[in-house]
């Protein structure tokens, strides 16, 4: 009985939290599950992904051509594939064309494609991927560096409305109505401080205004509309910037000390 | 169920049940899972409440092991199915049980006998993979297994709890 009530150390991933067994499912199986169960259990390893080490190996210089450089024999075999679909009477050179072009493989094999067409396909990549050629890879990038363009202007539009830089303080402080009579005040990027806590902030906020007011989000909201006395109050109380301060007036941004 | 799971939000209290209602929820541990006597579950279940999650239950559904504690006690026999190789990264996704995942070569569920078959409608199952050691979900039954092995069509099990979902990723709960 002890025997099944006896609870055992169960190994788990340090990159993924997964059982090892489970790590090849995971998005960074390649880049972080393997090196650290290579590093820490190499017998576990082998274990499980001993007969597949070869297929990983390819895959790695196929999908990543950056990393190629550290691995010269999967280059190699990469260059060799190429040969052999073009002029395969030229497969005895490529030694001296891997010398030739060490560290800068990506542009061997942009100049190959250029000169010759299509780069013949990794079969385990074709498996792994469907037809995952080096162009398709190319718009990828430029797709998602098009998107992160296109978060980056959001970004800058969303600094505008709401600030989320945590580097450089900035304040922003609002009068949003409630009824037609009542109106609260948020105040935006007081975790922007250094060295504030939004409660305390918030708690001397309901001291000085009488009203009560609460932390939501890292917002501060205080009951009544004291757009202005806040501005002056964080400027003089907390030590912020006058510039750094911003009032919201009907949409627009306009800087409390200006 | 487990999918967006964060204890630090979605727990609002936790108490100590009386001790009639844990010996009720023992006996119903036991009953679904034959092999775990009332005897090893008192072994296993800290008297004053731990912190770790050991078993949950969703509404009147039944009461399931955590994957963490099933790793921990392999001596443990619960109820259990083993699907094939294909389905598991869609239920490392999340994904429920399709029938034919549990009927393809390489899945396994208790026998069916004529009166009765292996595991009826509403079973907690622990979930096993093929060529895999450790157990990647838990969940229950939509048909029993009777029905799956003859429809072999949609879902065979409703899957509450799967590796890397919310639940598996709490250590403590407070």
């Amino acid at each position: 009985m002890t025997s099944i009530t006896a609870p055992r150390n169960v190994l788990y991933c340090h990159a993924c939290g997964m059982p090892p067994e489970y790590c090849e499912y995971g998005p960074d199986f390649e880049t972080h599950c393997v090196p650290w169960l290579k590093s820490k259990h190499p017998d576990l390893f082998t274990k499980l992904h001993g007969d597949k080490q070869v297929m990983s190996k390819k895959s790695d210089s196929a999908a990543a051509s950056p990393l190629a450089p550290t691995e010269p024999w999967s280059t190699r075999e990469r260059l060799a594939a190429f040969y052999t679909k073009y002029m395969p009477e030229k497969l005895d050179g490529i030694d001296a064309i891997l010398d030739k072009y060490a560290g800068k493989e990506d542009k061997l094999f942009t100049a190959l494609v250029k000169k010759y067409g299509p780069e013949p396909e990794d079969p385990y990549c074709v498996a792994k991927y469907g037809a995952a050629s080096d162009d398709e890879d190319e718009e990828e990038e430029t797709t998602e560096q098009m998107s992160n363009l296109e978060i980056d202007k959001k970004k800058r539009r969303g600094a505008a409305a709401k600030s989320t830089s945590k580097v450089d303080t900035r304040i922003i402080i609002q009068k949003i109505s409630r009824n037609r009579k009542k109106a609260v005040t948020h105040v935006v990027g007081m975790d922007t401080v250094p060295n504030l806590n939004l409660k305390d902030a918030a708690k001397a906020f309901s001291k000085r205004f009488a009203g009560s007011s609460s932390v939501k989000d890292k917002e501060i909201i205080i009951q009544g509309d004291h757009l202005e006395e806040v501005a002056e109050m964080i400027v003089k109380k907390f030590g912020v910037k006058e510039d750094a301060v911003f009032l919201d007036l009907d949409g627009e941004f306009v800087p409390f000390g200006g | 169920m487990f999918k967006r799971f964060d204890p630090t939000n979605d727990v609002s209290t936790s108490t100590q049940v009386k001790a009639s209602v844990q010996r009720g929820i023992k006996s119903e541990i036991s009953h679904s899972h034959p092999s775990l006597t009332e005897e090893i579950l008192d072994d296993l279940i800290p008297k004053k409440g731990g912190d770790e999650p050991i078993f949950f239950q969703h509404r009147d559904g039944p009461i399931l092991p955590t994957l963490k504690f099933v790793h921990k006690y392999p001596g443990l026999e619960f109820t259990s199915v083993r699907v094939d190789k294909g389905a598991i990264p869609f239920l490392l996704g999340g994904a429920n049980v399709m029938c034919p995942g549990l009927t393809n070569e390489g899945g396994e569920m208790p026998a069916d006998s004529d009166e009765k078959p292996g595991l009826e409608k509403g079973d907690g199952v622990v979930i096993y993979a093929e060529g895999k050691e450790f157990p990647l979900a838990v969940g229950f039954m939509t048909m029993s297994s009777k029905d799956v092995r003859s429809k072999n069509k949609g879902t065979g099990i409703e899957v509450c709890h799967y590796l890397g979902d919310g639940l598996w990723s709490t250590d403590e709960i407070h």
